[in-house]
């Protein structure tokens, strides 16, 4: 009876560790050692640690490609935020109701959805395709209409490039998130909208006043997901443009991975990882003070 | 989060009296969904019609058909590697899917069943890695990979990915877990079984479900995985398709539907998977798929 | 009886995960054991386009079938991908035995962070550099020590579409008004007269690289690239600015293509082989690829032209060899220098210049019976040249590159001036000088 008792109170320990372990080794102590190696100046060529202090976190309040960078995660987050909440959720809203007929309704939802299980490589290099300047095939659709005139070389233009990008990853995301809410919606009880019809609610009135409050949880967590995805996004944007032209498409994520692994400033880079670091985990902090005055999730 | 209280098509079934004004409201959403539809598909299929051209024909007419059917462009594309960074994605998606799981069920197992000292602390410890982007990690975890002499292995790949997956698959099984009742467990109890022995036999055929959905969504999610195979692997032979077709896009810069072949190779094990399983892909995402 | 075998897999998941933890550095290069061991080469290139993987491919065949104890591991990386790779491969400890490197600062800087090694004695002191273009190895040769290799000659040369010059009377332009009023006559008829693309900046580096070789006083330019000049004096010459206005006004003046920042370096040279530009600014390399469908007599080339009032020199030409270093702490240093011996030889280069038509560094390699006039005729010119200005991109450090280049893209969409484009470069070049000291 004694060992049961040893064994009941052991057992948790060793199903728990392995995870621990390896979150520890690979999550948390490159975490706390990410700040670490902020405090000085080293190089993949030449790793010796030289000490400088702060020196690397003034020199972010220095960076003229800080403010861009953060204005394009900003961008980034914001867009993504009406594409594919606001966006998705109205979507999702209406291939929900009467209005779409169930053939077609799956239909869409597939559709919709098949972009997201791409790989990030995969869309970006067939974008760059679509985007190309001659060959690509939104400026021959343009020209075709009769636009030729609004014709760009979308990735190769300051003013244009980030919003391509984030164009890209709306294309690719949008459908997953509608799938998402669709999945929320039909958690609700149909009763609510018997009773509503009953009270002749209209459709709108119903949405608004049974959806909207129902999936009230779906939307705040999507909703601070997105905004921290659009201060991580790395991947697409390193595909489609590398930041460029003249850093003008860079987010933190971006030049993060060009500051360390191209311009071999790496102490530089895990002071750049650091800031990350902090507005994500803000965003996090923010997103469960809210989600608390919901319910547990 | 149950898959639907009312069956999707119970509820369409219910349709109302259409109003003259109802049906231009519906002509408009199926023009809306209509075109939607196109921008989301079309792209796919361009790359795909275009894949079988040369790239003259490609400049000339890209909206037309190939006149004559180019299936070199594919050949081209399987020689020079993709089939190899298939092959890579294949092995490192099984063995971190296999790993997440097996590491996140016994974790799960533990902070669900268990009443210990610490549980909430470990709890914590583990759902905090959902709060930490991969890429505040990335230059520690290059050193330490290269420390270990992992730098341009599998395992460079692999465990960075086992440990972002643990997090959010232990969440996902532990909430099922919590759902499911005790029953069973105590009823094998009194028969006198193991500890592990209930897990063996009762928790984890009960838990089939939301392990394959589980299972389902870190394979997309480590398949489709960039960074870490970006920075920790610069062998060929190791490449996985998202880093791999970044490299094959560089080499054949001039031959645009070689690429475009090797593109439609890259998209199709995962457009496949997912026409194949699209009731779990939902389900898994209905269990807890919010995450971005 | 079960929680031991839980016991177990929890141990043995920890024992794996310490045991590869700990165990695994030993067993990344195997120490040589018994004799017929076999030795493993690792070399690193950045040249993945098949053909090019067929010529290396077949060259380590060769080698292999001549040293069946060798076994040469090759892999290759694009050139924009290689710049990030090789970099982060050194400081994972996981070095090739031979990588490429550009000549200049790109290989002086693995050289100070001895990571190369120096293969001076190899070099002298055998017939090797009897097969060796000397003047090729210049740029490699840190404080009079060797310490890379060349495989190719390299320079940048405006190529131009001969049909469409004769359509319009024009003729090769020798100097800067010349070539603007060529331009000029080409833009007025409808022509595009310049294919460019600079989807990666160092497209505009040749452009600026080579104004400023010949705007630039050549004590000055080289003072300011390698941060030896005074930090009050960093890049302010004025020809630097000069520099950048000529290429500001080549995209001003409507003579490069719509979009340049958009299109690849390669798509841009697909236009002008289709013949949809008159003139393109590329490598003596490229001379093959132009060659590709219709030989190369459509298209003749010349250097761009210095112009007025530089104080540089104008018969430089803008290029460089570029070529293999070994790692400084290579296992097998001997195998290393002998494939790479072999690599460069007069024999192989001669089958290089075969297959991919680039002038090989090595001595006699490129002949009338393998190779293109064109490419004949450039490596004369390249001869009569008084010296080679080298890639700017890769002749300074990293973190000036990373301003100056994107610089110019700016310069290009009109979002920065010369004067602001330089101000930037000065001040980043103190701030890397004084980081240096």
């Amino acid at each position: 009876m004694k060992t049961y008792r040893w064994k009941r109170w052991i057992t948790p320990y060793l199903l728990i560790i392995p995870a621990v372990v390896i979150m520890l080794v690979f999550v948390y102590i490159p975490v706390v050692e990410n700040i670490y190696y902020s405090l000085f100046c080293w190089s993949s060529i030449d790793p010796t640690l030289k000490y400088i202090g702060l020196d690397n976190y003034a020199r972010i309040l220095n960076d003229k490609i800080i403010p861009i960078a953060l204005r394009n995660n900003v961008l980034y987050a914001l867009i993504s935020v009406a594409f594919q909440v606001f966006f998705a959720l109205i979507l999702a809203a209406i291939l929900e109701s009467r209005v779409i007929r169930p053939r077609w309704g799956s239909i869409f939802r597939s559709a919709f959805f098949l972009p997201s299980v791409l790989a990030v490589t995969v869309v970006g290099i067939t974008w760059q395709l679509i985007y190309s300047p001659n060959s690509g095939l939104i400026n021959q659709f343009l020209r075709a209409i009769g636009l030729g005139n609004l014709a760009h070389a979308w990735l190769g233009e300051e003013s244009t490039a980030i919003f391509a990008v984030i164009g890209v990853s709306q294309w690719q995301w949008v459908g997953y998130c509608m799938i998402l809410f669709i999945v929320a919606i039909q958690a609700i009880p149909e009763e609510l909208y018997e009773a509503a019809r009953i009270d002749g609610a209209s459709a709108m009135q119903q949405f608004f006043n049974i959806t909207i409050p129902m999936i009230r949880e779906t939307i705040l967590v999507l909703t601070t997901i997105t905004v921290i995805g659009g201060f991580k996004v790395f991947d697409i944007v390193w595909v489609m443009t590398a930041g460029g032209p003249n850093n003008a498409s860079n987010t933190l994520g971006g030049y993060l991975y060009r500051v360390g692994f191209r311009n071999d400033e790496m102490g530089y880079a895990s002071a750049l990882a650091t800031l990350l670091f902090v507005i994500t985990f803000a965003l996090t902090f923010i997103q469960l003070r809210i989600g608390r005055t919901g319910k547990e999730s | 989060m149950e898959h639907s209280k009312t069956p999707f098509n119970v509820r369409m079934r219910r349709f109302y009296r259409v109003s003259l004004e109802g049906s231009i409201n519906r002509l408009l959403v199926y023009l809306l969904f209509g075109i939607l539809l196109v921008v989301a598909i079309y792209p796919l299929i361009w790359v795909f019609v275009n894949s079988f051209k040369t790239d003259i024909q490609l400049f000339d007419q890209s909206w037309a058909l190939p006149k004559v059917w180019r299936y070199q462009n594919y050949q081209a594309a399987w020689n020079y590697g993709i089939a190899r960074y298939i092959l890579n994605s294949v092995i490192v998606t099984t063995i971190s899917v296999v790993l997440v799981l097996g590491i996140s069920m016994l974790a799960a197992y533990g902070l669900a069943r268990f009443r210990f000292k610490g549980d909430t602390f470990l709890l914590f410890f583990i759902l905090g890695g959902l709060m930490l982007a991969p890429e505040v990690s990335l230059i520690p975890l290059f050193r330490i990979l290269s420390g270990l002499g992992l730098y341009n292995t599998y395992w460079a790949m692999i465990l960075p990915n086992v440990a972002y997956g643990i997090p959010f698959t232990t969440f996902l099984i532990r909430s099922y877990m919590l759902g499911l009742p005790r029953d069973f467990e105590e009823a094998a109890t009194i028969d006198g079984a193991s500890i592990m022995g209930i897990f063996r036999h009762v928790v984890i055929p009960l838990c089939r479900p939301i392990l394959a959905s589980a299972a389902l969504l870190e394979a997309m999610r480590v398949w489709n995985e960039f960074m870490f195979g970006l920075t920790f692997i610069t062998s060929e032979k190791l490449k996985t398709i998202p880093v791999g077709l970044m490299a094959f896009s560089g080499a054949l810069r001039e031959q645009y539907t070689v690429i475009m072949a090797g593109i439609i190779i890259s998209a199709v094990p995962m457009i496949v998977l997912f026409l194949a399983t699209q009731r779990q892909f939902i389900r898994g995402l209905a269990a807890g798929g919010l995450r971005g | 009886m079960k929680s031991k075998l839980l016991v177990l897999v929890s141990l043995v998941l920890l024992a794996s995960l310490v045991l590869t933890a700990c165990g695994a550095p030993a067993a990344g290069t195997e120490s040589g054991g018994s004799k017929d061991e076999k030795v493993t080469i690792r070399f690193f290139h950045k040249w993945p386009e098949p053909e090019q993987l067929d010529y290396y491919n077949y060259v380590i065949a060769e080698y292999e079938k001549a040293h069946p104890n060798v076994k040469i591991e090759m892999e290759a990386a694009s050139d924009e991908a290689y710049k990030d790779k090789i970099r982060v491969l050194m400081a994972s400890g996981d070095v090739p035995d031979i990588y490429f490197s550009w000549a200049g600062e790109f290989s002086w800087k693995f050289a100070r962070a001895g990571q190369a090694l120096d293969l001076t004695d190899a070099m002298m002191n055998s017939d090797w550099k009897d097969k060796i273009v000397m003047a090729a190895v210049e740029p490699f040769k840190l404080n009079g020590k060797i310490y890379g290799v060349p495989m190719r000659i390299n320079a940048k040369f405006m190529a131009y579409n001969k049909e469409i010059f004769a359509k319009y009377n024009l003729s090769v332009p020798t100097t800067w008004d010349e070539f603007l009023a060529v331009c000029e006559t080409l833009k007025a008829n409808g022509e595009v007269p310049i294919a460019f693309g600079n989807e990666f900046p160092w497209a505009s580096a040749h452009y600026v690289g080579d104004f400023n070789a010949k705007l630039v006083d050549p004590e000055t330019l080289k003072g300011d690239y390698l941060l030896t000049a005074d930090a009050n004096t960093l890049f302010t010459d004025p020809g630097y600015v000069e520099a950048l206005r000529r290429f500001k006004m080549l995209g001003d003046l409507g003579y490069f293509n719509s979009g340049a920042n958009g299109i690849s370096h390669s798509n841009a040279r697909s236009s002008f082989i289709a013949g949809k530009a008159a003139m393109f600014y590329l490598e003596l390399e490229e001379f093959a690829t132009l060659a590709q469908d219709r030989g190369d007599d459509w298209f003749g080339y010349f250097q761009l032209p210095g112009g007025t009032g530089g104080k540089g020199d104008p018969k430089l030409i803008t290029g460089a060899p570029d070529g293999f270093m070994v790692y400084g702490k290579t296992k097998h240093p001997a195998e290393a220098i002998d494939f790479l011996k072999f690599v460069t030889s007069p024999e192989m280069g001669y089958e290089y210049v075969k297959r991919l038509g680039i002038p090989s560094a090595a001595v006699g390699a490129v002949t009338e019976d393998n190779s293109l006039p064109s490419v004949r005729g450039g490596l004369a010119q390249i001869n009569a040249a008084s010296g080679m200005a080298l890639w700017m991109d890769t002749d300074m450090n990293i973190k000036i590159v990373e301003v100056y280049l994107p610089g110019m893209q700016a310069l290009l969409t009109g979002s920065k001036t010369p004067e602001e484009v330089m101000k930037e470069v000065h001040d980043i070049a103190v701030t890397v000088q004084s980081e240096l000291k």
